[in-house]
């Protein structure tokens, strides 16, 4: 892998975003992924607290309009997610961790979609089906996880790049 | 004299236990930071949630039904506050003379003055608007101010470590 990236550390665009002195590009994009962060898991966890029946008067179809929240705050994370990795692809690419957060992403956004359709459909009974219920707890616990993967990158990377160990 | 004061407040916090516990604690701060981030995406996926309602998002989820959702975010504040007071008893110079953190701190009591005159003013009188009219302007503006001050308080969170003294 060392070549690829050697390829990507050497292009102008990433070292720009690694050695830019300027407040507006590394560090903006890292509150970019921190403020994202903050809309994509805080909209999944009020989805999760309002099927897990925290507060039934919250119209699940009214609810729904928080979905562009989440996604706005993915979209967000996905963009300014993609120039961290270009700014730093050892660093990311060669700690095992950094693949098992993306996973747990992926998982995180299945459960979400999930939980819409087995509970949109039940809206006028008022009853969350059980099996919505056990995904929220897996939800919540997926988020949790996503959270304390993404911080611990900083903790258990070996190489910063091609050149550096952490 | 601002700059005596601070430096016993950074001698006297250095010292206490709490910060002696992790300075020494080996995943100490990795793990508190975990935690800083999960009471940060409480507090905004209930508070900044309920920011949006108040700007008309979402205008047919009744206002006191969302409000329920408040304790999580009181929780996740009161998480980071906790978390937040060991990071800076363990380092406070990276802390107390640092303009980020200045900048953190008074975004955090802009939010906290927004709160009180929400709850003293505005809460009662928006309680009675129907669900699916837009609030009232004051109640717009508190969720502004709000949604603003905490995505102020991450972001100079954020730069902490790009101003370290």
């Amino acid at each position: 892998m060392d070549p690829l990236f050697i390829w990507i550390e050497t292009t102008p665009f990433s070292t720009w975003l690694r050695e830019s002195p300027s407040l507006w590009v590394f560090p903006f994009v890292l509150i970019l992924h921190t403020v994202g962060l903050a809309f994509f898991v805080g909209s999944n966890v009020a989805w999760d607290l309002r099927v897990l029946g925290f507060s039934v008067g919250i119209p699940l179809d009214a609810l729904r309009r928080y979905f562009i929240v989440m996604w706005a705050g993915f979209w967000v994370n996905a963009v300014s997610g993609v120039l961290l990795l270009i700014a730093y692809p050892t660093k990311a690419l060669t700690n095992p961790l950094f693949y098992i957060k993306l996973s747990l992403i992926a998982l995180g956004i299945v459960l979400a979609v999930r939980i819409r359709r087995e509970v949109l459909p039940t809206e006028r009974s008022g009853e969350v089906p059980a099996i919505a219920r056990t995904f929220a707890i897996a939800s919540l616990v997926c988020w949790v996880a996503v959270i304390f993967a993404g911080r611990l990158l900083a903790y258990t990377c070996t190489r910063l790049t091609v050149e550096c160990v952490c | 004299m601002l700059d005596e004061v601070l430096k016993s407040v950074e001698v006297y916090l250095r010292h206490t236990p709490q910060g002696e516990f992790l300075r020494d604690a080996k995943w100490g701060w990795a793990i508190f930071e975990s935690l800083h981030f999960l009471g940060m995406s409480m507090l905004l996926g209930t508070v900044g949630v309920f920011d949006l309602r108040l700007l008309g998002f979402a205008k047919r989820i009744p206002i006191a039904a969302l409000h329920r959702l408040i304790p999580i975010g009181i929780s996740g504040f009161v998480i980071n506050m906790v978390t937040g007071f060991c990071f800076l008893s363990a380092t406070p110079d990276q802390y107390l003379y640092n303009l980020a953190f200045r900048w953190k701190v008074t975004f955090i009591a802009i939010a906290g003055l927004n709160v009180m005159i929400f709850y003293a003013r505005t809460f009662k009188r928006l309680l009675e608007t129907a669900p699916g009219a837009t609030p009232p302007i004051a109640a717009r503006v508190a969720g502004a101010v709000s949604l603003v001050a905490w995505i102020g308080v991450m972001s100079a969170g954020r730069l902490l470590t790009f101003f370290r003294p």
